[in-house]
């Protein structure tokens, strides 16, 4: 019965694929939307454009609320490499080094909740997971696919740490908000995270 | 599910299959009741049976266990057997189909002949085999007149669950399971899918099940009539003919909910007092967007205390015309005015209203509820528009708080729903979730109400309290606008009617936004395997990751525009397609000429940046290099459907299949999503709720918005890993009908791309510009 208990923990459904790729298809969605509609923070962005790393977050969080919402391992880098994949589809001027950032911050999430045995979904796993994504996202962007060659080398540093910090805020904290919320709508009946607004808010909690 | 193996072209498939259940219990994990409780139940081979009963009846449940979808774990919550054909539904012997309401969530895949093939595909039948059906079961449905590469995404709803029956159709299954296949779906397009579900019950000789509270459709043509208790077991058995002569019967069905054929609910009749005008429209033409397709104009007049009903076909723009009415979209053409009794001190177009001042004037209910809700309980719902609402012209609020209070309790009462109100109002049942959306929007007391098909997929009972909650609102003087279909709803409104007509033809709405999958046209590299594009254009724009010098850069742009004749692609096509990107590029160098390490002269000194020769230079190679990874990509996009290149990918490279078509079929939502989107958009600005405020209140709106596009898009996912799984699709092996094959053009292109990315490098290292970026 244990077994059987492991691998309902461990295995996907049907139902887990699919809302995981609709959730990097939402996400894709939500992220074209904001930006549109946000035309004030773009121009922040084209005065000094390091401060964009600050919006990094928004291109991590299907890596966190993925993993959160499908509590499966891989969820983390499944949601964020397809939604790398439908960036590129949709056509970026990263092009398809765009799908290897999305592994990378895949990674990042995913070796969180992997350290935590795929067991915790707290708020403390959450915003350990978006910051660590976050990292992730920024040293590769500055060191391995090497975005910003000119960059001096304490702002590649600064640029490393503002997206571990978007990462904690945007695709930690508000990832585990999304999750309650979701929950509380009863969208998520069919998933293991249908209690998640019932579990408790502390940091510590499991 | 592995035992769903090839079995599809088995002789016996042809004829249909016989259900039994004996003493059947379902109980759902977490649910103190059963759904399905005690069921014993026998249906014939080949019989067609129209099962209905009150909601809760646990009709959905039945039918997925007889689809074998419901999980079986160790919690023992199932009593009884259910049998098909003599063995255990949930053992999954041979194929059963299954149809739900959700148009949108029964296609699986993006081109028809996909579609149609899925659920064969799935059960293994041979491609050669499936290619044969294709175009009998499209015929069936009466699709045959759609091409193979057809978008699924351009069909219309009816038009959607026909494919999904030719899909079923294909699998040739010995039971059919439909459940309320035409509830989402316009009533034009109601009797060609029914046609369609008898002509493939005829065809296959397969056992149909139909649940549908709406008898008048299809009692006529089924064998026989069941009618399911509440809380379990068969209430009637009957025969078509009883429905139509047992008085006694009739009158228990109707007051159970159910749409009897020929009865209609009935309302206490009221005499209205017309009152002013409120609102005039004169040769009003309106549209979605600037692009989108405009409506023919209108010339209309409300007034307090009557009725207007907005008829015509689909896609004349009834719900454009609603939402310009509303105030919520801008008029293309033509005049709207309010009356100074309605517009009490503020400009005569509705649009120019902020949306605080909007809800207390004209309030707006668009039809999925969901789209409207934005506060976490019942109460709150009813509370939000009235705590918000401002007295006229000041900057006080309209109501105390205990005032607010009290409105919200008689409101609760009015709609009954004082039970739920602590409940989240997205778990409330249809006709609830209905009700409390008209109520949301009647909290801000309005004097104009608009609706969109308020009654759609109501239930008679449903239906009868909503008319009634309507007609108290006509007495107090609101003018109400309907668009809407049901003419019973229209008579009892004492309603005038205006008929939009339809647009010029070839006119038609056009999905806006971005596209996955576009149709990529027969230039040469269209044949190329997907694979052996995307193999050239890594290996030729990777290696760049590794120098930032213009000299790779620009190897690599000169060579892929030299290709852009293989792609079909003109210049004008090009930029249409790439400007994004161009401007992202620029965007990029400018960025780094800015904060780049700078040496050499300095041109610019902006605040405690500065532009020099070394970051100029830096920038512009950036710049290059963006080009250099974007445009090869525009040379694969342009010529690859994203299906194939999922097909390629689990045939040749062994990508499990289920997470490649998972991933496909979540893809296809994205056109959905987006215009789901802007729908919210409008639909909680009708609440009040929008693009305004502080910029605090601003980002809280747009998280809202992106929380409720989640729940919508998890929703739908759920249903439509239900489609999936009952089409089969799992972990067995499966067959393709598109065979991934790579032959040598492909291995040439693929080397092309190797010696292309060799090439840039090499070029670099000649001119001597190459410079290692990890170093």
């Amino acid at each position: 019965m244990n077994q059987v208990a492991a691998k309902q923990r461990t295995s996907w459904r049907v139902v887990d694929i699919v809302v995981a790729s609709v959730i990097a298809v939402a996400s894709g969605v939500i992220f074209w939307a904001w930006s549109a509609g946000m035309p004030l923070f773009s121009l922040a962005f084209v005065a000094f454009p390091p401060a964009a790393a600050l919006l990094t977050g928004v291109w991590l969080f299907p890596a966190v609320l993925g993993a959160l919402i499908i509590r499966k391992p891989g969820a983390a880098v499944f949601c964020e490499l397809l939604a790398a994949i439908i960036e590129a589809l949709l056509g970026s001027h990263y092009g398809l080094s765009v799908i290897v950032s999305g592994l990378v911050q895949g990674l990042g999430a995913e070796l969180v909740f992997a350290i935590f045995r795929y067991r915790k979904w707290n708020l403390s796993v959450a915003l350990i997971a978006g910051f660590f994504t976050g990292i992730f996202a920024g040293i590769s962007e500055a060191y391995i696919l090497a975005y910003y060659v000119e960059y001096t080398s304490s702002l590649k540093i600064l640029h490393v740490l503002i997206t571990g910090v978007s990462g904690l805020i945007i695709a930690g904290l508000l990832s585990w908000l999304a999750t309650r919320g979701l929950a509380k709508t009863g969208a998520l009946s069919a998933l293991a995270s249908r209690r998640a607004h019932l579990e408790s808010g502390k940091l510590a909690a499991k | 599910m592995s035992s769903l193996a090839n079995r599809g072209a088995d002789a016996q498939t042809r004829r249909g299959a016989e259900i039994s259940a004996r003493g059947f219990s379902w109980q759902h994990a977490e649910r103190t009741t059963p759904a399905v409780s005690d069921l014993d139940l026998n249906i014939q081979a080949g019989q067609k049976v129209l099962l209905v009963g009150p909601s809760g009846a646990g009709k959905s449940t039945l039918l997925h266990a007889l689809a074998g979808l419901l999980e079986v774990d160790e919690s023992q919550q199932m009593r009884g057997e259910l049998l098909i054909d003599g063995a255990d539904a949930f053992a999954r012997q041979r194929p059963v189909g299954l149809m739900q309401q959700d148009p949108e969530t029964q296609v699986v895949q993006s081109r028809v002949a996909d579609d149609v093939a899925f659920g064969a595909e799935n059960l293994a039948v041979d491609p050669e085999v499936i290619r044969e059906r294709i175009p009998e079961v499209l015929d069936a449905v009466g699709l045959g007149m759609l091409s193979f590469d057809h978008r699924t995404q351009e069909l219309s709803g009816g038009q959607k669950q026909r494919l999904a029956l030719a899909g079923i159709l294909a699998m040739q299954p010995g039971l059919m399971l439909l459940d309320e296949p035409t509830a989402n779906v316009d009533p034009e397009g109601i009797g060609p899918l029914r046609d369609a579900v008898l002509n493939a019950a005829q065809l296959s000789g397969a056992t149909v099940l139909v649940v549908e509270h709406r008898l008048e459709v299809w009692a006529q043509h089924m064998d026989r009539i069941i009618v399911l208790e509440p809380g379990g077991g068969v209430a009637h058995d009957l025969s078509p003919q009883q429905l139509m002569e047992d008085q006694q019967l009739r009158a228990e069905l109707a007051s159970a909910g159910l749409w009897v054929p020929g009865y209609l609910p009935q309302i206490q009749q009221v005499t209205l007092q017309p009152g002013g005008t409120l609102l005039e429209a004169k040769d009003l033409v309106c549209a979605r967007a600037e692009q989108a397709p405009r409506t023919r104009p209108v010339t209309l007049q409300v007034r307090a205390g009557t009725a207007t009903v907005i008829r015509g076909e689909n896609g004349a723009g009834k719900s454009t015309l609603a939402l310009t009415v509303g105030g919520l979209l801008a008029p293309v053409a033509g005049q709207l005015d309010a009356s100074e009794q309605l517009a009490n001190g503020l400009g005569s177009s509705p649009f120019s209203w902020k949306a605080g001042a909007l809800i207390g004037r004209i309030g707006s209910v668009f039809q999925e509820p969901e789209h409207q809700f934005v506060a976490q309980t019942v109460r709150e719902e009813l509370a939000f528009a009235p705590l918000r609402a401002k007295a006229i012209g000041g900057r006080e609020l309209k109501y105390e708080p205990e005032q607010v209070e009290q409105l919200v309790q008689s409101l609760l009462v009015r709609l009954g729903l004082e039970h739920l109100a602590d409940a989240n109002p997205f778990t409330l049942s249809g006709g609830e979730k209905r009700r409390l959306s008209v109520g949301t929007v009647l909290a801000a007391s309005p004097d104009v109400l608009i609706l969109d098909e308020p009654t759609f997929g109501q239930d008679a009972n449903t239906w009868r309290e909503l008319a009634q909650l309507l007609v108290a609102q006509l007495e107090q003087d609101t003018a109400i606008i309907a668009v809407t279909h049901d003419e019973h709803l229209a008579s009892v409104l004492q309603a005038e009617q205006i008929h939009l007509a339809a647009l010029p033809s070839g006119d038609v709405a056009k999905p806006k936004g971005p596209v996955l999958d576009a149709p990529v046209g027969d230039s040469w590299l269209a044949k190329i395997n997907p694979l052996a594009k995307l193999g050239a254009v890594a290996t030729a724009t990777l290696p760049l990751i590794s120098t930032l010098d213009a000299v790779s850069a620009l190897v690599i742009v000169v060579a892929s525009v030299v290709l852009f004749p293989l792609a079909g692609l003109s210049p004008l096509k090009f930029l249409k397609r790439a400007w994004p990107l161009l401007l992202a590029g620029l965007f990029a160098a400018w960025g780094i000429a800015l904060v780049g390490q700078d040496s050499g002269a300095v041109y610019a000194q902006l605040g405690l940046f500065s532009i020099t020769e070394g970051s100029l230079q830096g920038g512009i190679a950036t710049g290059l290099r963006a080009f250099a990874l974007a445009i090869p990509c525009i040379l694969l996009l342009a010529t690859t459907n994203p299906s194939d290149l999922g097909g390629a990918l689990s045939q040749q490279l062994k990508v499990p299949h289920r997470f490649v078509l998972g991933a496909l079929a979540g893809m296809r939502l994205l056109g959905l999503m987006i215009e789901e989107f802007t729908t919210l958009t409008l639909a909680r600005r009708a609440r009040g709720v929008g693009n305004f405020g502080t910029l605090a209140e601003r980002i809280g709106a747009k998280l809202g918005q992106s929380l409720a596009l989640l729940v919508q898009a998890i929703r739908r996912a759920g249903r439509l890993a239900t489609t999936m799984e009952a089409k089969g699709f799992g972990t067995a092996k499966r067959t393709w009908i598109r065979t991934a094959t790579f032959t040598r053009t492909d291995a040439a292109v693929l080397i092309a791309g190797i010696v292309l990315g060799a090439a840039a490098v090499g070029a670099a290292l000649w001119a001597g510009t190459y410079n290692l970026v990890w170093s």
